[in-house]
């Protein structure tokens, strides 16, 4: 009887699983069947072979591999940017002296996470033909920089709020000046807090369609979900080459993610909660 | 010490670079798209004529305007009425299975990280008619194929199936660390009293994790007025404007049939419905569900 008990829940959380795995596990196998029929034929089941000629037509003829880097150094650059100005913004905010101004910037920033992004899209397009970057990279890095300061504020501020002032005081005593204390101290205690909020922005970037979907038209500029969207468009009679472009597109998150679980859902959440 | 961390120079310059993005792309984008609202632009001519509420009264006078409304409705209806319970009911029982918790949790998160195109392409192949993964399971219990997308009685519901995949982990997530929070002698104190795992559930748990409810609510409430690359990936609001939510409203007009005055106005609803429903939630619901300490 306890046996039995014990065993319900995890019979509806292994069915909560099969619906959140299996699409992609009819995805891989779809990946290795050789055309739409086989697929419909036999759309459980294994391939009868495994051939990588999906994937080789995938990377090198549907331009994959191109759309890949452009998304990998977007997302990275931008990530990088933004956490700089934003560890910048915040040491000011929380180390330095200036109490009331600071409560004041601080509340500013934090507004921008009521404002929702995709309302901003037409008048952002405005700015960036404005600035005539429209169809560079420009015009997407800069919106993603911005996009991500007020949640990567919110988690840095509280992070670098609860270090100690003592390691600051000695520093000073020292002779380092604010600057320097930012670099040579506060920076190097904020790695962890850091790492964090690197991987949700770069994982935000890496996924994002609209800006990139509206803001490049040049194909050798997209990034990885419009070029895939296209990919699509294009391919929409051959399932099985879809199915490759589909796991190319996917299998670097999971990696990312295999490696990083504990990190992305802490910062998530964290974010989520107190934003 | 105070003379090293009162450099105003510094201060400023510290705060500028985030502070200067922050204006130019959150705070001057609400202005001009207020102001462009109330212009016929094209959105590319440099003369510009102000028609005041002109674009409002049209959106409000457009049927498609409101098909647009009501499906950003049903995203936040079918995120409160189906996906919250069902986010509850499965935090409950991760947090109380003691095998396989780990993987559970890693499990349910996965589909949150990936790309919502990705996804809207994954799943617009799960719903082909033809050789899709839905009629397939369908078929097995002998069901006949749906045309899942191009039906348009079955349109925004697969999309809102979709949407839900992605983030009920998500939240479960939230929850879930929200229950585990919860100190393990209050549950213990109330099964030596002899209540049922049902009764600690429902009298004890849930009780404790409303104020986290409540930010998925709002969270969802928030996610369900910025749906919009789901959309146009898998339908573009289609069939038949059936899908359209407001913000792919808004981009038809504005980008496509180039009436940017239009599609600004339809932004600042956006914006002003999200605040609309976020204050009522806040004034109506929220408030009653205060903060508790153990």
């Amino acid at each position: 009887m306890r046996a039995i008990k014990k065993t319900i829940p995890h019979i509806f959380l292994m069915g909560y699983l099969l619906i959140i795995l299996y699409p992609f596990l009819f995805v891989v196998f779809s990946s290795f069947k050789t055309n739409n029929q086989d697929i419909a034929s036999n759309p459980f089941g294994l391939p009868g072979s495994i051939s990588f000629d999906n994937y080789v037509n995938a990377w090198v003829n549907a331009k994959i591999s191109t759309y890949f880097l452009n998304s990998l150094y977007i997302g990275i650059l931008a990530a990088c940017v933004s956490i700089l100005f934003a560890a910048m913004l915040s040491f000011a905010v929380t180390r330095m002296r200036y109490n009331k101004i600071s409560a004041i910037v601080f509340q500013l920033i934090l507004l921008g996470m009521l404002i929702p992004n995709n309302s901003l899209l037409l008048p952002i397009y405005g700015i960036m033909r404005k600035l005539d970057i429209l169809d560079t990279h420009m015009a997407l890095i800069l919106p993603y920089v911005a996009n991500a300061i007020p949640f990567s504020v919110v988690i840095l501020a509280a992070f670098m709020r609860s270090l100690p002032g003592e390691i600051e005081e000695a520093a000073v005593i020292d002779g380092l000046s604010s600057a320097g204390l930012f670099a040579r101290i506060i920076i190097p205690l904020t790695i962890p807090a850091i790492v964090t909020v690197f991987i949700i922005n770069f994982l935000g970037n890496w996924n994002e369609f609209l800006l990139a979907n509206y803001f490049l038209s040049n194909d050798a500029l997209k990034t990885l979900p419009v070029g895939m969207v296209g990919f699509r468009d294009a391919y929409n009679t051959n399932y099985a080459q879809m199915s490759a472009g589909i796991v190319f597109s996917v299998v670097p998150v999971m990696i990312i993610y295999a490696i990083l679980q504990e990190q992305i859902i802490e910062g998530v959440t964290a974010g989520s909660v107190k934003g | 010490m105070n003379k090293a961390l009162r450099n105003p120079l510094i201060y400023v310059l510290f705060i500028l670079p985030a502070f200067i993005l922050f204006l130019a792309f959150f705070i001057y984008p609400v202005f001009t798209a207020v102001n462009n609202s109330f212009t016929s632009w094209n959105g590319i001519s440099k003369n510009v004529h102000y028609i005041g509420f002109d674009n409002y009264v049209q959106a409000f006078n457009d049927l498609a305007f409101w098909k647009s409304v009501r499906n950003n409705v049903y995203f936040i209806l079918f995120s409160c009425f189906i996906q919250v319970p069902l986010i509850i009911i499965f935090s409950l029982l991760i947090a109380n299975v003691k095998r396989f918790k780990g993987l559970y949790k890693t499990a349910v998160f996965m589909p949150s990280i990936m790309s919502t195109a990705v996804i809207g392409i994954l799943w617009g192949f799960i719903y082909n008619p033809d050789f899709g993964l839905a009629n397939e399971v369908l078929g097995l219990f002998g069901v006949s194929p749906v045309y899942w997308l191009s039906d348009k009685n079955w349109a925004m519901i697969s999309i809102l199936i979709t949407n839900a995949w992605q983030w009920t982990g998500f939240y479960i997530v939230m929850v879930l660390a929200a229950i585990l929070s919860i100190p393990k002698e209050l549950d213990e104190a109330a099964a030596i009293d002899g209540a049922t795992g049902f009764q600690r559930a429902t009298k004890i748990t849930l009780p404790l994790i409303m104020p986290i409810v409540s930010v998925v609510i709002m969270l969802s409430i928030a996610g369900a007025m910025k749906a919009a690359d789901i959309v146009l990936v898998m339908t573009k609001g289609g069939p038949a404007g059936s899908t359209d939510v407001m913000a792919t409203y808004m981009i038809r007009y504005a980008i496509t049939s180039f009436r940017h005055g239009f599609g600004n106005s339809i932004a600042v609803l956006i914006f002003v419905f999200t605040i609309i429903i976020t204050v009522l939630y806040q004034v109506l619901i929220a408030k009653r569900t205060e903060r508790i300490e153990y």
